[in-house]
């Protein structure tokens, strides 16, 4: 008896030690399915992370030393689930779990995981680094997957047809584009991405008011192209309406019924899930197109047709634009995005001649040794400064004759990972004033400087007069609401919009901030928390301000992460954000991720707030009707008094409310156009992951345009 | 009949708050998330804590584990959403709803932490044994009202960037 008591437990454990040991033998899985897996992950994953799985842009590096650093000490079941569920990109578990099973086990293999006899299921709890080391086999190096493994395609499917003009037609006229209409608009019209150069997002319409909105209806829908990300702002001119698609496909609508004119699939297909093209723009004849292929393409007003085309920068290299363009003296200004490669090139904003599409100037947002703000990258050599991305177009103060942008933060994401010590790296996470003309420095003011978290500080610069101050105002991922005096780049107030901890002081004097003492303090491998996390506070749904009662209505989104600094190898062509995340609630928010609220531009008090579940994933519009609108991620697509946050109205949208809404009038009658859609990095991702009881369909992509009864 | 009235008494007070003590209060939710381990963290809950001097008694209620809970924990975190160390065990149901209860003696130093916010309760289970419901105690406030407004930013905890 005491000798049977005493054998269960040495043969369980040597049952234990012999399991573990065949796990160690090879990978979890079988030949058969990673060499499946190869041509499945070449169908459903490589356009995003590469074809040797390199990673580019958002997308992560799923083999060698950067894979291992983030995934060496978790297990194959944590991968398999995390691949299960988010993938692809926006359409995760719409691949059979079989799929699923196959891909990872490509990706063990592809990282040094030799083939056993058991069949991978996606329950086993393989340490990763304990089968992978992170060397992929000269064979799999040899024959890139997508080579090997058919044709690739992006991770959701975009319908296929030709590209260019594939339904002609012709405006019976044009009224073309002056700076005097830019300068001041006509009520009907919405001209560039928030309306106006001052980036209000506010129309002058009043038609539809606080007593009427309530009986708005739809007037008009057009379904979108799918297949990709999209967070469009309507433009609309003369009762037009040019309207940008996935694929850098433009239409130009009759904005009164959705009657086509004319189509441009200008191209290509999404070669990722997400980068959408945030607006266009019009300027004399012409619609100018910055695609997410980052070239710049000027299309003939009337017809659709090409007129020139420039390249931005080489997207073979991963560069895109997605922040859209503004017209300024005759020239298009665009930004530039996915710079967070290690290259001897740097991101920069430019502008072209809107007549011939020649470069005029370039201004290069990374400061380099030698250069003005070149001291603060802690020494580092050129090619390792990288970031500073303008993903959101700038506005424009025709009197001081100064565009104002914003730029991201540096790559990769942490301090530590880019070796940049304390630096400010400047001009990474900064407001920019620079002269139209010839793309000249005015001034700078940091908002962040050394930001350690992938909390931008790109957003919209909304540029508001308070008797004789000129003042900009702009608020970022971090939550707090800066206004600064655009004439001088001084700061002037700040304002906390939610709970935040990644600063412990905000300078009252300067507005320098001081980060917290553990985060100047961080190392790689280091769990770090960060309220907000990378979906902010504030992120592209833009804001809106309405002159009338001076409040800027702000949507936020409250949830935390703890993020760990990944190594990232000091090579040309390496890169990426080499940050790993793990989400949670933020604190005394009760689970509510969404949180609208409106402050006060001179007191930079908050009048109201309200929050819900759902983020808000669409700018704000705000009108003289006393009326604002507001779009969130459980399609709730709502209308609310400007004055105090009471909703008046509201509807669901087939999936997401997404993107900028804008109000145009045709003929006297006033209407509302929102997109619903998909795609919209971590405004979209993060509540994925934190919401899972809030279901939206993966398509649905439309526009959708209400206005009141006729009668 | 004296006796039975001040023995009513005095287990009406025990029910309730004690006189003059300080309140605290969190959600539970599941946390640290990621598309990978959302599968195993799962649930929800909600803390109460008492601080009446420097003992600090909680309890808590939680439900919709995707597995049983194991332990559970009050931490001592640098700041409100920094996780720090632990610093006391409680007491957990071993299933996938139940209650948590604990009543511990604080120093003088903790107990200024729990005022600060920085104190937090983690519920552990046997999927998610580093952590499956977290949740930062703070004083009392409103659950905000789906889509009602209130007067001014709503409940805001300070971190430590000073108001102006």
């Amino acid at each position: 008896m005491t000798m049977k008591k005493l054998l269960v437990p040495s043969v369980l454990a040597a049952t234990l030690a012999s399991v573990s040991a065949i796990a160690l033998d090879g990978g979890p899985f079988t030949a058969d399915q990673s060499r499946q897996g190869r041509a499945l992950y070449a169908a459903n994953c490589a356009q995003c992370h590469g074809a040797q799985l390199q990673g580019a842009g958002e997308a992560p590096a799923l083999s060698g030393a950067t894979f291992i650093a983030a995934w060496g000490n978790r297990s194959s079941d944590e991968l398999y689930n995390l691949v299960k569920a988010s993938m692809p990109y926006g359409n995760g578990n719409s691949l059979d779990a079989d799929t699923y099973r196959r891909i990872v086990t490509y990706v063990l293999a592809a990282n040094g995981a030799k083939p056993g006899s058991a069949t991978f299921t996606g329950a086993e709890k393989v340490k990763i680094n304990s089968v992978a080391d992170g060397k992929m086999p000269a064979e799999l190096a040899q024959t890139p997957a997508a080579a090997g493994g058919g044709a690739a395609r992006p991770a959701t499917s975009y319908p296929p047809g030709r590209f260019g003009v594939t339904v002609a037609g012709s405006l019976k006229s044009y009224d073309p584009v002056t700076d005097q209409m830019l300068a001041h608009p006509k009520d009907a019209d919405w001209l560039m991405y928030r309306r106006t150069y001052q980036g209000w997002s506010h129309s002058p319409l009043s038609q539809i008011n606080s007593a009427n909105v309530k009986t708005i209806q739809l007037a008009w829908s057009w379904a979108m192209n799918e297949g990709g990300a999209s967070e469009v702002t309507p433009i609309v001119h003369d009762g037009i309406m040019f309207l940008s698609n996935v694929a850098n496909t433009v239409q130009a609508l009759d904005a009164r019924t959705g009657e086509l004119i004319w189509e441009n699939r200008i191209g290509p297909a999404p070669t990722r899930a997400y980068g959408a093209t945030r607006s266009i723009a019009l300027y004399g004849d012409k619609v100018f197109v910055p695609t997410t292929d980052a070239k710049l393409y000027a299309l003939d007003a009337k017809t659709g047709k090409i007129v020139w085309q420039s390249v931005i920068e080489d997207a073979r290299e991963g560069y895109s634009n997605t922040g859209g363009a503004i017209a300024i003296h005759g020239k298009i200004l665009v930004g530039l995005t996915y710079c967070n490669r290690y290259e001897v090139k740097h991101c920069f904003i430019s502008a072209y001649d809107a007549d011939t599409g020649k470069v005029a100037w370039r201004f290069k947002t990374i400061a380099l040794k030698g250069e003005p703000g070149g001291d603060s990258w802690n020494n580092l050599p050129d090619e390792f400064r990288q970031g500073a991305e303008t993903w959101i177009a700038g506005t424009y103060d025709p009197e001081l004759n100064t565009t104002y942008w914003g730029t991201a933060q540096a790559k990769p994401w942490t301090r530590a990972s880019r070796d940049s010590a304390g630096g400010a790296t400047l001009y990474a996470n900064s407001t920019l004033a620079l002269d139209p003309d010839n793309g000249t420095l005015k001034w700078y003011w940091s908002h962040a400087p050394g930001e350690n978290f992938d909390l931008d500080e790109v957003f919209e610069r909304v540029l508001v007069d308070h008797g004789p101050s000129k003042d900009l105002l702009t608020i970022g991922k971090v939550g707090i609401l800066w206004k600064l005096n655009r004439v001088t780049g001084k700061y002037e107030d700040s304002a906390q919009t939610l709970f935040q901890n990644v600063f412990d002081k905000i300078d009252p004097k300067t507005g320098v901030p001081t980060y917290r003492k553990d985060i100047q303090d961080a190392k790689l491998g280091d769990w770090i928390s960060s309220c907000p996390g990378p979906a902010g506070g504030h992120d592209w749904p833009a804001t809106s301000y309405d002159p009338k009662t001076d409040l800027m209505i702000i949507p936020l989104h409250q949830s935390c992460v703890l993020m760990r600094a990944d190594p990232m190898e000091k090579k040309i062509g390496v890169g990426g954000d080499a940050g790993s995340q793990r989400l949670f609630e933020m604190p005394g928010t009760d689970g509510n991720l969404g949180k609208l609220a409106a402050y006060n531009t001179t007191t930079m008090k908050a009048l109201w707030s309200f929050q819900q579940k759902a983020p808000f994933l669409t700018g704000v519009l705000t009108t003289d009707g006393g009326v604002g609108f507001v779009g969130d991620f459980d399609r709730r697509f709502r209308a609310f008094e400007t004055a105090t946050g009471k909703t008046l109205w509201q509807t669901r949208l087939p999936t997401s409310a997404q993107g900028h809404v804008v109000s145009y009038a045709v003929d006297g009658k006033q209407y509302i156009a929102v997109e619903s859609g998909l795609g919209g990095g971590s405004p979209v991702g993060k509540p994925t992951t934190l919401m899972p009881q809030v279901h939206h369909p993966n398509n649905g992509a439309a526009i959708f345009v209400f206005a009141l009864p006729d009668n | 009949m004296r006796l039975g009235g001040v023995c009513a008494l005095a287990l009406l007070f025990a029910a309730g708050p004690a006189l003059g003590a300080e309140q605290f209060e969190s959600r539970l939710s599941p946390s640290p998330l990621t598309d990978g381990t959302r599968v195993n963290i799962a649930g929800e809950g909600r803390a109460r804590a008492e601080l009446d001097g420097n003992k600090l008694t909680l309890n808590a209620d939680f439900h919709g584990l995707a597995s049983n809970a194991t332990t559970a924990e009050l931490y001592d975190g640098p700041g409100i959403g920094i996780p720090g160390p632990k610093a006391f065990d409680l007491t957990v149901t071993p299933a996938t709803s139940g209650q948590v209860t604990g009543s511990v003696t604080l120093t003088s130093r903790q107990a200024a932490a729990v005022r600060h916010g920085h104190f937090y309760v983690q519920i552990n289970s046997q999927k998610a044994p580093d952590g499956n419901l977290t949740g930062w105690l703070l004083p009392p406030h409103p659950e905000a009202s789906q889509d009602v407004p209130v007067a001014g930013p709503g409940f805001l905890p300070q971190f430590d960037v000073p108001a102006k």
